[in-house]
């Protein structure tokens, strides 16, 4: 568990540093609350004319907002400034004091920069999803609130690969500052269930950019919507995501040639 | 405004246009990482709202799917040709430094950044276009103008140009006195969101909603000329909407001219 | 206020500048304090100095970090309003920031870039002529004026981010130059060079005033720029003028001693007991091994002891010399040298 204590250890070094910068704090709640409230009146306008979308209800599609700021929020805290922090250490060479550390430099490089303000998306989604499971009432039981869970993980991992083999890219190519851009526009996208794009798009968010792992899914599962082998797949598919990416780390930091490069 | 001759501004924007070229080609990677984003928006609410309208049978408060599909395909165009990045663009300047040289060139930064603006439009546009294209195919649009609402989306586009691009470049002064300038970006941002018709056709919305709209300045920076081309305004309505236009970019110049002698009396009084 | 043309370039009178500086003192409560009230402080960047330089003239701008040199300079470009007092630059009010006195001035900072980074030189140069309003054949012909003087050639088709420090420097100039400034503000324009290029440079700013007659305002940490191209030195401490004159005289009023060093015949063999006794103060004398005999004296006594040595010893060689300028400036920014008036103008 390693990994847990390096991440805790960031978080609090993150912290003491933000905590110097209190004004920070009220931008970062104004910007949560105004993100949130957003979505919310995006659903409040289209349920204004409609009573589904695409076989979802209103509740459900405010578990879907809940998820959707939440996890957007996890991967802020941690996952996109650590791979942005990578990016710049491939090109600054900066690397170097990171890969003379005596612990995983994978692990290391996954945890380094942590942003804390973003646990305020956090704690927002969080909320408006307990809140939307009351709405719904008594149709989330034990199994799907387990299921979810472990979906939930399995998105997470399935987007910190891609973004880890997005940022890993850098060692090939040096000027790509914004291509995790790629994944921040597609993710908006994820604020819709993406059953209701084209096949095509619904592709691209499946397999191209993997949005629909990390928000739909894991709301499905706890809506009681999801088959079991989807359940199995996706573990699966999140297992075989974390390989590929751990292989493509490997081989892009055999290509690193520090800050002489 | 530095009261040149007009002869020797062109000439300056004639260079900038062709080092601004140069600038954005070293930079197409971004760019084209950009135009994904740009196009992406549009689609999303392009499909919900044609979702919505296919479950209701086929109408919502007025569109046919088709419809929802001219608008957002227009929509793009629009917002292509309108946004500005100024907001970020002159905090960073402010907090780096990069605006003391600006400030010492014997012509007016407003320039420097209409320049900028029109050769990015310029540059971008000739993709936009055949995207707004496919997505006018893809998802079947129906858009029958008349020529009388092309004659007047041309005046309504290039108001909406100006006055987008005079509120935000005047809203982003406020770099000036804040040392971050996010939080009103995002509101701002917001605001445009619902009240400029990016999510929903403005007809759609709460009738408050679409009063405040109009009231402000927002409808007449992008929905307005979109309602145009879609042939959805009467004749006096466009005129009424010409006549917004007008009267706004009228007072937002004013709040430039003001905002940007404040703002850099403020800056040379404290230094950067 | 019209100045005629035997005027000043630049004039500075009882020039004054405050900021508020926002006071944050430690802790929670302090800090959430001061979300609702700023408490500032106003520091005197510079406390009413007056000089000026006339046209054509270089004069060297110096003092200590924080002595106030680029709010001064800043001032003096119009990029900063000040508190009080009243300047000239060129007979305009600087920070009107009137576009007939833009385009007869440069400010040039060797920290800052202003180049666009990611094109082309010669694209920002081209871009600067129509800012500028360069007619295009003197564009052409400064281009290539500077390009020989300053041997830009291949580089001004590489885009910024791919030169040099130096060599980004260089280009710098050349497009800080190409509307023909009549005055220069140069913020330590070589700093972080190598030696080879400092003196490029250097040269480059010498040739440029020989040939244009611009008067220029130079600040810079390396003494080696200054003695090399001001004749005159203002120094400014704390906000306040300490020195204005020339550079010898700097010397000579901040260092009252001088060094004398005697090399003696033979090694000086035998002179061992009489060199002290000649000497006098035991003080003066820094050094005395193998034949070389090293004194550090009073700038009056000089004269009077040098005469005495040279009649009474074996001497095959005598150097009297100045400190080196590196070591009066020191001892100026300390506090350490002598009384400061500032000679009338």
């Amino acid at each position: 568990m390693r990994a847990v204590g390096l991440f805790w250890l960031s978080l609090r070094i993150g912290a003491m540093n933000a905590l110097q910068y209190r004004a920070d704090f009220f931008i970062q709640l104004a910007q949560s609350t105004i993100g949130l409230g957003t979505a919310l009146a995006g659903v409040a306008i289209v349920f204004g004319q409609t009573d589904e979308l695409g076989g979802w209800r209103r509740d459900e599609l405010v578990a879907l907002i809940g998820v959707f700021v939440m996890v957007g929020g996890l991967v802020g805290v941690v996952i996109r400034p650590s791979m942005e922090r990578l990016m710049e250490g491939v090109r600054l060479g900066t690397l170097d004091f990171t890969l003379t550390k005596p612990v995983d430099a994978q692990l290391l490089v996954s945890v380094r920069q942590v942003d804390i303000w973003r646990l305020m998306d956090v704690a927002l989604g969080a909320a408006i999803l307990v809140f939307a499971i009351a709405q719904l009432g008594g149709r989330v039981g034990l199994a799907a609130a387990a299921a979810f869970a472990v979906m939930l993980l399995a998105g997470l991992a399935i987007v910190y690969s891609f973004l880890l083999v997005l940022a890993t890219l850098a060692f090939w190519l040096v000027r790509i500052e914004n291509i995790l851009v790629i994944f921040a526009s597609m993710y908006e996208a994820g604020r819709w269930p993406v059953g209701i794009y084209p096949a095509w798009l619904r592709v691209a968010l499946t397999l191209l950019v993997p949005v629909a792992f990390a928000v739909t899914i894991p709301v499905e599962s706890l809506i009681g919507r999801l088959e079991p082998t989807t359940l199995a797949g996706t573990i699966l598919l999140a297992a075989c995501f974390l390989v590929v990416s751990r292989w493509f780390w490997r081989l892009g930091l055999s290509r690193y040639t520090g800050a002489s490069a | 405004m530095s009261g040149r001759a007009p002869g020797s501004l062109m000439e300056i924007y004639r260079s900038k246009f062709r080092s601004e070229i140069a600038v954005q080609f070293a930079y197409r990677g971004a760019l084209a990482i950009w135009l994904l984003g740009l196009l992406l928006e549009p689609v999303i609410y392009l499909v919900v709202w044609t979702t919505v309208a296919a479950s209701q049978g086929g109408a919502v408060g007025g569109f046919t799917a088709g419809e929802f599909a001219a608008y957002f395909a227009i929509l793009m165009v629009v917002n292509q040709l309108t946004f500005t990045w100024h907001f970020h663009e002159m905090e960073w300047r402010i907090r780096q430094g990069f605006f003391s040289p600006l400030l010492l060139r014997p012509v007016h930064p407003v320039h420097n950044d209409i320049a900028e603006n029109l050769t990015f439009k310029l540059l971008t546009f000739t993709a936009v276009v055949p995207a707004a294209i496919v997505l006018l195919v893809a998802f079947r649009a129906s858009l029958q103008p008349s020529l009388v609402d092309v004659l007047a989306f041309i005046p309504a586009l290039a108001l909406a140009m100006v006055l987008r691009f005079l509120v935000e470049w005047t809203l982003a002064l406020a770099a000036f006195w804040l040392t971050k300038v996010s939080a009103i970006n995002q509101a701002y941002y917001v605001l445009m969101l619902f009240l400029s018709g990016q999510v929903a056709p403005l007809a759609l919305l709460p009738p408050i909603v679409q009063t405040l709209a109009s009231l402000l300045p927002f409808r007449w920076m992008v929905a307005f000329p979109v309602e145009t081309l879609q042939g959805r305004l009467s004749p006096s309505e466009i005129l009424t909407g010409i006549g917004a236009q007008i009267v706004w970019i009228m007072l937002a110049w004013g709040l430039l001219q003001v905002g940007w002698r404040a703002g850099v009396k403020r800056y040379s009084a404290v230094g950067a | 206020m019209a100045i005629d043309d035997r005027s000043p370039a630049i004039l500075v009178r009882e020039l004054r500048k405050t900021y508020a500086v926002p006071e944050r003192e430690p802790g929670l409560r302090a800090a959430l304090g001061s979300l609702v009230r700023r408490r500032t402080r106003q520091v005197e960047a510079v406390a009413g100095i007056s000089f000026h330089v006339s046209p054509g003239e270089i004069v060297g701008f110096l003092g200590p970090n924080g002595a106030g040199k680029t709010t001064t300079l800043k001032v003096l470009s119009g990029l900063l309003h000040p508190t009080a007092g009243e300047v000239r630059s060129l007979g305009h009010v600087p920070w009107q920031r009137d576009p007939a006195f833009l385009r007869r001035m440069t400010l040039i900072m060797g920290q800052r870039n202003q180049l666009a980074w990611d094109i082309p030189v010669i694209d920002s140069f081209e871009l600067n002529r129509a800012i500028f309003g360069v007619p295009r054949d003197e564009y052409r012909q400064r281009l290539t004026e500077l390009t020989d003087l300053l041997e830009l050639g291949e580089l001004m088709r590489k885009p910024v981010r791919n030169l040099s420090l130096g060599e980004r420097m260089k280009c710098e100039f050349a497009g800080s130059l190409l509307h023909r400034p009549e005055v220069l503000f140069l913020d330590e324009p070589t700093i972080g060079l190598d030696v080879t290029m400092q003196r490029r440079i250097r040269a480059f700013i010498a040739e440029y005033n020989s040939r244009t007659g611009a008067t220029t305002l130079l600040t810079s940490h390396y003494m080696a720029d200054v003695e090399a191209l001001c004749r005159r030195v203002v120094v400014i401490h704390h906000g306040t003028l300490l020195y204005d004159g020339d550079l010898t005289g700097l010397v000579a009023r901040f260092s009252p001693h001088k060094s004398i060093t005697i090399d003696l015949e033979d090694g000086g063999e035998g002179l061992g007991e009489r060199i002290p006794a000649l000497v006098g103060p035991p003080e003066w004398i820094v050094s005395h091994a193998e034949g070389r005999l090293t004194l550090r004296v009073p700038r009056s006594e000089t004269a009077r002891l040098t005469t005495r040595l040279l009649a009474n010893l074996p001497v095959r060689d005598v150097i009297v010399d100045e400190p080196p300028i590196d070591e009066i400036i020191d001892l100026v920014f300390a506090g350490r040298a002598g009384p400061a008036e500032v000679p009338p103008a």
